[in-house]
């Protein structure tokens, strides 16, 4: 058994609705029927046999090879298994997924884990807008899980998150954090404005101070947190090597709302 | 009777009867060793029966750093007690007087076990509204404010039934110096198994008892048939030249811990020889009509 491949032909004509292609909805089938699948999103028809060339037979672990910023919903809704992208990614990269693991070699568009609710996604590029954000007609943004983003992260990303972990190696655009109900962000780099804007509860852990804080954020001081210590020492057991110490500026936000939230910026 | 013979020092034909008891382990961290050490031997403190102390408990081992989920030096501590109930009580109150307040202590669930024992799920009312909840790994902490920071406190820990309580050893000799050197011992080879404590002083109890009393409300009394100062008045188990007795008693994990733990020591006991004044290693049961789980020192020894 080898991975199942899908190749991206050449630049599709129109966005590819891709979110048929998950291991519990091809496993029972042929890769005749596999390719007559519809995933146009306009009324001119489109299959999977129109747009990709198609390989090997594990359903388990699928492939996108070739894809580009026109390939949305790719793993939207993942129950398990894994699927590799080498190429970038449209909108809604595992929005709603529940297990399993999404890896992209590229970047994501918009909403890229929007209130997903367990597994993880892995992007090495730049996700667009509302990362970990939250989906239209839902109540919550990301509800559990992982999202790494390897590059920079747009506005608003992990807004209305609920639970898990979102990490942004580089910058991450305006309102960071927005809305929070809970949950934790791991950012690295540079934050744009507004970050943390209606914070509730959950945690912001920046390595950078942001330039433009919101006055509705309270100063707690520098102190120690075991809880870094924690979560470093589980990063590196997943396979992240990011150093947080176990001292951190505590801010305590937003007290427009709740205000049971935090930023820890690492002393 | 062929008694068997460790180094010319005589192990009894007889064996040690010992009961089904609920345990549970839990890591507690501190920024250095001896913290963690005196959070946890707070902890254990008064827990030597549960006849009238709650629970057993004791230090099981010394974590080094990297054996932690936080990267800071740790303790291994065990906690006995003979129902579901009383162990949760007894847990809460423990870790709740004497870990909580220990400056810069962290608490974690040590043991998988069958069913959950809450830890940080209730001490987390401590923090008053201002306790925060993190998921890290599928698993749950509770970070309670505390005057000193925080407290990082993992929301629950494993419950084991297959725990045993009253593994045994009694060392009989002809000094009570050479006695106390031999437990002593015992106690130190004991202390490198796994999955066991001793959890009376230094881990040697020098009043060994027996069930009833010839007073109405005392449930335990003095083991006379074990007191060298009664030999001519009761129905003694000891020889004359025996001048002092002592006994290890265990509790584990499982009956295959303990069974490891009483290896261990009756070697160590009998290390230097009969000529170090150690005459018997036998140990005490009631007859076998009590405890399901009976350790028998000739298969024990081998």
């Amino acid at each position: 058994m080898s991975a199942l491949s899908f190749e991206l032909k050449g630049k599709p004509d129109q966005r590819l609705d891709l979110s048929p292609l998950v291991p519990e909805r091809l496993k029972d089938l042929k890769a005749k029927d596999i390719e007559a699948l519809t995933i146009g999103s306009t009324r001119v028809p489109l299959t999977v046999g129109d747009a990709f060339k198609l390989k090997g037979n594990d359903p388990s672990e699928i492939r996108f090879v070739g894809t580009d910023g026109r390939c949305d919903k790719i793993g939207a809704g993942l129950k398990d298994g894994t699927i590799l992208v080498e190429g970038d990614v449209g909108a809604y990269l595992g929005a709603g997924m529940k297990r399993g693991k999404i890896e992209v070699k590229g970047n994501a568009g918009v909403l890229a884990g929007a209130s997903m609710a367990g597994g993880s996604i892995a992007v090495s590029g730049d996700a667009d807008e509302r990362a970990g954000g939250i989906l239209v007609g839902e109540t919550m943004g990301m509800k559990g899980g992982l999202l790494a983003i390897g590059g920079n992260a747009g506005p608003m990303v992990g807004e209305r998150m609920r639970r898990g972990l979102v990490i942004v190696e580089g910058d991450a655009g305006d309102y960071a954090g927005g809305r929070m109900i809970a949950g934790t962000i791991l950012l690295k780099r540079k934050v744009g404005r507004g970050a943390g804007y209606g914070l509730r509860r959950g945690s912001m852990i920046l390595v950078e101070e942001p330039k433009d804080l919101l006055p509705t954020f309270g100063d707690c001081g520098v102190m120690e947190f075991d809880y870094l210590r924690l979560l470093e020492h589980w990063l590196h057991e997943a396979g992240k090597n990011i150093k947080l110490g176990g001292r951190a500026r505590r801010l305590m936000g937003d007290m427009s709302v709740l205000g049971k939230g935090e930023m820890l910026i690492l002393a | 009777m062929a008694d068997l013979k460790l180094k010319g020092v005589t192990i009894v034909e007889t064996f040690a009867e010992a009961f089904p008891m609920v345990g549970t382990r839990i890591i507690i961290t501190a920024p250095s060793q001896e913290w963690a050490m005196i959070a946890a031997r707070t902890m254990t403190g008064f827990a030597t029966s549960v006849i009238a102390c709650g629970a057993e408990a004791g230090i099981e081992r010394i974590l080094s750093p990297d054996e932690t989920l936080d990267g800071r030096p740790g303790v291994a501590v065990l906690l006995f007690t003979m129902d579901a109930d009383k162990l949760q009580r007894q847990l809460r109150n423990r870790v709740g007087q004497c870990v909580l307040t220990s400056p810069g202590s962290a608490c974690f669930a040590g043991l998988e076990g069958e069913k959950k024992l809450k830890l940080g799920a209730s001490l987390r009312f401590f923090g008053d509204g201002w306790q925060m909840s993190k998921l890290v790994g599928g698993r749950r902490f509770w970070r309670i404010p505390v005057m000193d920071g925080e407290l990082l406190c993992e929301a629950t820990t494993g419950l084991t039934k297959k725990a045993v309580g009253g593994g045994n050893l009694l060392v009989l000799g002809k000094t009570h110096a050479a006695v106390l050197a031999a437990s002593q011992r015992a106690v130190k080879a004991i202390d490198e198994v796994e999955g066991v404590i001793t959890p009376f002083p230094g881990g040697i109890v020098r009043s060994g008892s027996k069930v009833g009393s010839k007073y109405k409300g005392q449930i335990a009394s003095t083991n006379d048939a074990y007191c060298p100062t009664l030999k001519a008045a009761v129905k003694t188990a000891l020889p004359l030249d025996v001048e002092a007795v002592m006994e290890i008693v265990i509790d584990g994990l499982t009956k295959e811990s303990i069974a490891k733990a009483m290896h261990a020591g009756i070697h160590a006991i009998a290390e230097g020889g009969a000529d170090q004044g150690i005459t018997h290693i036998t140990a005490g049961n009631y007859g076998g009509n009590l405890g399901p789980h009976h350790f028998h020192l000739k298969e024990i020894v081998a």
